[in-house]
């Protein structure tokens, strides 16, 4: 993600009344009423068997049905820090969602809603499939009416290396000798950990760290999404802490020229294990929703928007497998 | 970001071809509106995806990517006027498998942001055909592919599905998102015929630009000749008085100019030169003084070549460089 590229460049304000040109009308356009009425049945598994996140009346995210007493997968990093999550399944509205679990390498937290007599989404047998082939997303809500948006498998199966390496999401005083903190990142894991400015590092994972060279040895081959276990000094004593570890590409996020011309996008988009891409016009919402095949069988989680062109969803093995595990 | 840039067109209305016998029925259709149509438009992909990607390439020129295609088996390349920058420039294409080839652009038309690029090394490449006679139509399913963001092995280029959305004469748009690195790939029709090249998007995400094939056809000899073609925003033509030799000289009393100094990264340094070298004559002709040399290279712009008779470490050689940019 970090290679150079010759920007595709941005074009405002198209003339609109020039002879010879001819215009498609909206509704026959890939994510028109009229193209997207074909998709209906896949439409009514998001309607039964995706749920809708809202912080009040807000769309965060959506999430994906895996029990009939209320069990719902979706994206963590985009309902972090909200006290009161609305879930909509279907027509019915829950306002009582408990984050049951999150799986921070995935970036999927495991919700509960008091519900009963829901219809979870049905696996498909493998995510294993040509590029090319039609997926469906959910798209904007309009009222209790799910919405589905088409795509195609866009490119090939694999990981997504966290953006710049893994990073606890400190800034270390360069002048003095300890690994003494100067400053904590917004959104960072050392902020959710409690880390403050002035707090030493003097373990990492039980290993002793007195240097930034030792530090940065130690979290070379961490991923982002696991978390590291933190000894620090404060007024002389010493605690421990576990730190989720961010993608530092993240964290210190500066907007290239793909993300200006990308609208709104995943702040999680990199750090994944495996994934498969498509290419459904979505947006930052978007995000958390199953991915349907044509049979309306689930291959995957919508898992990060990564920018105009790309999109990533957890493979429907590993999301089993996920599911299974923050059930326990 | 938000500049505005001339949108130009021609005249006359574009002439709409009949359309072809084999012509997916689906194209003529409003939407789909069964399982089988859209199973129609997934088969399609299937059967002409791995040849089209086969022969979509990356095109590295070291500051930076785009895509192209390759349209003839012995390596012509098509791509963005943007992304060739120039006439005459060394680039790398990148085939899908990874494998690298040196290559060089040839003419380009820079009031449209059509180019032709060379794989300079002799082969038999994958290429796909074009759609010579212009008979895709408004509202068309098309499918676009490019190395989005740049190259990546792993990922392979990003293929995107969409339809027609809206053509002008020099123009087509789809609804196959694009972005960076994208530029200069190729959008293909259902039949897995070249239609159009990536040039430029606007903010709405269905309004990807492409350069149609008439556009390219129209000005096929020039850019086959290596010309130059328009003052437009796609591309600027080198500067007279621009160029960079990167180093610096003294007079010799017997003739020729001696290198004192060698930039550091410049033109000279690549092309070998060291202190001490001395410069006979540059392009045939003799050089006596440091004036001399420089007017000459005022006259020149970046990317000219300069013929050069040396004497290295005594011996006579000769070399041949292009000139740099500053």
């Amino acid at each position: 993600m970090n290679a150079k590229f010759f920007p595709i460049l941005l074009v405002l304000g198209l003339s609109q009344s020039v002879q010879g040109v001819q215009s498609l009308e909206s509704e026959l356009r890939k994510n028109g009423e009229t193209v997207v009425a074909v998709f209906e049945e896949q439409r009514a598994v998001l309607q039964k068997s995706s749920a809708v996140i809202r912080d009040g009346r807000k769309e965060l995210a959506y999430g994906v049905v895996i029990s009939a007493d209320g069990y719902i997968l979706t994206k963590a990093s985009e309902i972090a820090k909200i006290s009161a999550i609305s879930v909509t399944v279907d027509e019915a509205k829950f306002d009582n969602a408990k984050v049951v679990a999150t799986d921070a390498a995935w970036d999927v937290a495991l919700l509960k809603i008091e519900a009963q007599g829901l219809q979870p989404i049905q696996y498909a047998s493998s995510s294993d499939i040509p590029q090319g082939t039609w997926v469906v997303a959910n798209g904007a809500t309009s009222g209790s009416r799910r919405r589905a948006l088409p795509g195609i498998i866009s490119a090939k199966p694999r990981e997504i290396p966290a953006h710049g390496g893994a990073a606890l999401g400190v800034v270390l005083k360069s002048k003095t000798k300890a690994l003494e903190i100067e400053e904590v990142n917004e959104k960072s894991g050392a902020q959710e950990a409690g880390l403050q400015k002035g707090d030493v590092i003097v373990m990492i994972d039980g290993k002793n760290v007195s240097k930034i060279e030792e530090m940065a040895a130690l979290m070379k081959d961490k991923k982002a999404g696991s978390t590291v276990k933190v000894t620090y000094k404060r007024a002389g004593k010493e605690d421990t802490v576990d730190v989720r570890l961010a993608a530092k590409g993240e964290l210190f996020a500066q907007k290239s020229r793909n993300d200006q011309m990308s609208g709104d996008y995943s702040s999680r988009r990199t750090g994944f294990p495996r994934v498969i891409q498509h290419d459904v016009l979505g947006n930052k919402e978007s995000t958390g929703g199953p991915l349907l095949n044509l049979e309306g069988l689930c291959i995957g989680m919508n898992i990060a928007r990564a920018d105009r062109a790309q999109s990533f969803a957890i493979p429907v093995e590993e999301l089993k497998e996920i599911a299974a595990r923050l059930m326990k | 970001m938000t500049r505005r840039f001339p949108f130009l067109l021609l005249a006359l209305a574009p002439v709409m071809a009949m359309a072809a016998p084999d012509r997916p029925y689906i194209n003529d259709k409003k939407a789909p509106d069964s399982r089988k149509d859209l199973d129609v438009i997934q088969k399609a992909l299937a059967t002409v995806l791995p040849k089209a990607r086969e022969a979509t390439v990356c095109i590295d020129l070291g500051e930076g990517s785009g895509s192209g295609v390759i349209v003839s088996p012995e390596g012509l390349v098509l791509t963005a006027a943007h992304v060739a920058t120039g006439v005459g420039k060394e680039l790398t294409v990148i085939m899908e498998d990874g494998k690298k080839l040196k290559a060089e652009s040839m003419g380009l038309v820079s009031t449209t942001d059509c180019a032709m690029v060379r794989i300079l090394e002799k082969g038999t490449y994958p290429f796909v055909s074009m759609d010579r006679e212009d008979t895709t139509k408004l509202g068309d399913w098309v499918f676009s592919l490019g190395h989005s963001g740049g190259f990546d092995k792993d990922r392979g280029s990003v293929v995107r599905l969409g339809r027609l959305v809206r053509t002008a004469d020099s123009t087509i748009q789809s609804d196959c998102t694009l972005i960076g690195g994208d530029s200069g790939g190729p959008l293909f029709d259902l039949e897995g015929r070249l239609i159009g090249i990536h040039s430029r998007v606007g903010e709405v995400l269905s309004q990807n630009m492409h350069v149609p094939m008439r556009e390219f056809i129209a000005h096929w000899e020039e850019m086959t000749r290596g010309e130059f073609v328009g003052e437009g925003p796609f591309a600027k033509k080198p500067e007279k008085g621009k160029g960079f030799f990167g180093l610096a000289t003294e007079a010799r009393p017997e003739g020729g100019l001696k290198v004192t100094k060698v930039g550091r990264e410049s033109p000279a340094e690549k092309a070998g030169f060291k202190e001490g070298d001395v410069i006979l004559k540059l392009n045939g002709k003799p050089l006596a003084t440091r004036e001399e040399l420089q007017e000459m290279i005022k006259e020149m712009s970046p990317g000219d070549k300069m013929a050069l008779d040396l004497l290295k470490g005594g011996k006579a050689e000769t070399l041949e460089m292009k000139l740099g940019e500053r």
